[in-house]
């Protein structure tokens, strides 16, 4: 226990850059991919077929293709490319078209869901499509959606464990470092285990939070 | 600088490709197989009128749930050795797979089980069947066919984390595309073939769900 | 002779007394009916009797052995499930929704008791099952799931289910309450048939015109205790209970 504990006092730094760069590409991601899951949401649901077949074409891809996959294709194709982007941003790049396709989905199962009288409504009082999804739907789904959105901040942090695989230096990255040095495999992915649990059950703390604070009813 | 995508590459190396695949589509199995065990273990213990083993099934569900399968995979794998549990790769990637699944499933089935009518159940108990005969007999038909579409997306995402096995280099699906990757510099044709299977294996199966929720309709 | 015999049985829901003492004899042959306001305790004196529901005290006698628990006094135990489970079986019961198993055809809800609790022999049990779906006028619809079967239909399969397993007495929870009102009239047609069969059976009704014609006895229930009881007949025509003369005189009676 005391070698743990001294162990751990060394790689302090080490796990804590680790935390805050999960932390970062997490929070990072699921703001990217919310705004594309956003403009693909609302293309789903109010788009024309020209655009809804590409967007719909797009969002099931990227949801049949395991996120490992993703983030290896990204980061070898955009290196091929010419594209020169560290681990940190085509793994960034990778979580976010992952988060994107998957709000995308919900996005536009909470807007089909509100009754298209609420659009009558808007448009009764004068209101252009544009402000009416502004001011009326978007409003409406966003708290339908909360919780999931919560949890798929969740699912973020998870997927960003595989970030390591491209040599990210996120929290997971951080821990096998540590533990080539010290050997401490079981103490060190105890705690690395410990420590997305942590973080995990402080957004679902969160969730039900947000959850309640902005529920309609 | 061009890059002409040579289909060849892709022939000559698809019955590794093909391999991955199915290595990938077996330990989903196998993986499913003892995730159920472990759910419906759970979920009917969640039924006991003890409140013991509903908090202890919390426990279980809530770390699972929140812990990255990665890193079960590797603290599975690498570090359980260190206590003295020594599983060989295969083994010890179902194994985490598997208790990964079983969280899942454990609400999967706790939804299915809270869909079978109370009156049906008070049915049952009035002609006379015993605790044990209802969950047999009355129970699990209903919880099942609830279960469907559940069990079906469960099964399409444990295929999908199947590509985490690359990382402790068991030769599926991925780590074919990653191989191909590195030793012939193929970029786009090693990876649009793993996504293009992934894809249409997902759809395949996602096919197959709907046909069999529609050969057993809802009641 | 006595099939059943109710004595000061008591039933509370956590602080809530639902029943304050009941008495209550049925003898074989005879067809009770109970009405009263909801509430007053008709659908749980029926699931006490067949055990659905536990008791906090009192006795219930069935056929002369008494149901659901053993020992005296502070020695009373509640059975165990095994034991519950075959004293169930003596009483069949209908419910008013029905509850047929969803994933049973019509047949297969019918011989599920016989081959599980009576223990017969599979082909022995389908024949048995078969003659009393005729006899409540639904063979031709042996192989249909209760989702294809309209409510009426629905009702006399769940009739067929209780009465295939022999029971000494039958309980009959508001059985027409959950059906559309032109589909009624076949169940109660078909409840009249076991009535002039001599089949025992405790109805819990709102129809009360079906009470006063079909039950020997009718008794009233009010507040968890039997206010008023007697030959169905003379109770509709001559109530003596204030609250029954009110609750007879709402229902248009």
């Amino acid at each position: 226990m005391e070698h743990f504990l001294q162990e751990l006092w060394i790689a302090r730094w080490a796990l804590a850059q680790g935390l805050l760069l999960t932390v970062e590409i997490s929070a990072a991601a699921i703001l990217c991919g919310s705004l594309i899951g956003l403009l693909a949401g609302i293309g789903l649901t109010y788009g024309k077929w020209l655009l809804r077949l590409p967007i719909r074409a797009l969002v099931d891809c990227i949801r049949g293709i395991p996120v490992l996959v993703l983030i290896l294709a990204s980061f070898y194709l955009l290196t091929f490319a010419g594209i020169n982007l560290t681990a940190v941003q085509s793994g960034l790049f990778a979580l976010s078209i992952f988060c994107g396709a998957h709000m995308g989905e919900i996005i536009r199962g909470a807007l089909q869901s509100i009754p298209a009288t609420q659009i009558d409504a808007g448009r009764a009082i004068g209101l252009t499509f544009p402000r009416i999804l502004v001011y009326v739907l978007l409003p409406q789904a966003m708290r339908q959606i909360m919780p999931v959105w919560v949890n798929t901040g969740a699912e973020l942090v998870k997927a960003s464990t595989l970030l390591s695989v491209i040599g990210t230096g996120e929290l997971l990255l951080r821990t096998q470092e540590i533990v080539g040095r010290n050997f401490m495999t079981l103490e060190f992915y105890a705690l690395c285990g410990f420590l997305y649990f942590l973080i995990n059950s402080v957004i679902e703390r969160l969730g039900k939070f947000a959850s309640r604070r902005f529920a309609l009813q | 600088m061009g890059y002409t995508f040579q289909f060849g590459v892709i022939e000559a190396n698809f019955d590794h490709f093909l391999y991955g695949l199915a290595l990938g589509l077996a330990l989903a199995f196998a993986a499913i197989l003892v995730g159920t065990f472990i759910g419906l273990l759970c979920a009917f213990a969640t039924m006991a009128k003890a409140p013991l083993p509903s908090r202890l099934v919390g426990i279980y569900v809530s770390a699972i749930r929140n812990t990255p399968l990665l890193v079960i995979i590797l603290f599975v794998y690498f570090a359980l050795p260190q206590a003295g549990i020594r599983l060989g790769k295969l083994e010890s990637f179902v194994f985490s797979l598997a208790i990964y699944a079983g969280a899942y499933l454990t609400e999967v089935f706790r939804a299915g089980l809270a869909g079978v009518p109370r009156g049906v159940i008070d049915a049952g108990r009035a002609i006379g069947l015993t605790g044990f005969q209802l969950a047999l007999y009355v129970i699990s038909p209903i919880m099942w066919r609830n279960c469907l579409p559940a069990l079906g997306t469960t099964f399409i995402s444990l295929f999908k984390d199947t590509s985490l096995a690359a990382v402790i280099a068991i030769p599926e699906l991925t780590y074919q595309a990653r191989k191909l990757n590195t030793e012939t510099f193929r970029v786009a044709e090693a990876w649009a073939t793993a996504s293009v299977l992934y894809l249409a294996t997902c759809l395949l199966i996602a096919a197959g769900l709907r046909q069999l929720e529609r050969r057993f309709p809802k009641f | 002779m006595t099939l059943l015999a109710i004595r000061g049985l008591t039933k509370n829901f956590g602080p809530v007394e639902i029943l304050k003492g009941v008495d209550l004899e049925v003898n074989k042959g005879e067809v009770v009916s109970i009405i009263g306001a909801s509430g007053s305790g008709k659908t749980t004196l029926l699931r006490c009797v067949n055990l659905l529901e536990d008791f906090n005290g009192g006795e219930i006698i069935l056929d002369g052995v008494a149901i659901g628990y053993t020992g005296e006094g502070h020695a009373r135990r509640r059975l165990g499930e095994r034991e519950l489970a075959r004293q169930r079986a003596m009483t069949g019961m209908v419910f008013q929704s029905f509850n047929l198993f969803p994933h049973l055809t019509a047949l297969g809800n019918v011989m599920l008791g016989l081959t599980k609790v009576r223990h017969m022999a599979k082909r022995e049990a389908q024949q048995l099952a078969m003659s009393w779906l005729a006899r409540v006028g639904l063979d031709d619809r042996a192989a249909h799931l209760p989702g294809q079967l309209s409510g009426g239909q629905q009702q006399r399969v769940a009739i067929a289910r209780a009465l295939a397993m022999d029971p000494k007495l039958v309980l009959l929870d508001e059985i027409t309450s959950a059906l559309d009102p032109e589909l009624v009239g076949e169940v109660l047609n078909t409840i009249k048939l076991l009535a002039k069969e001599g089949t025992t059976m405790l109805i819990v009704t709102h129809e009360m015109r079906f009470a006063r014609d079909v039950a020997h006895r009718t008794i009233f229930m009010d507040g968890g205790l039997i206010a008023e009881q007697g030959p169905s007949a003379g109770l509709f025509r001559n109530p003596k209970n204030a609250r029954l003369k009110e609750f007879l005189k709402r229902a248009n009676m």
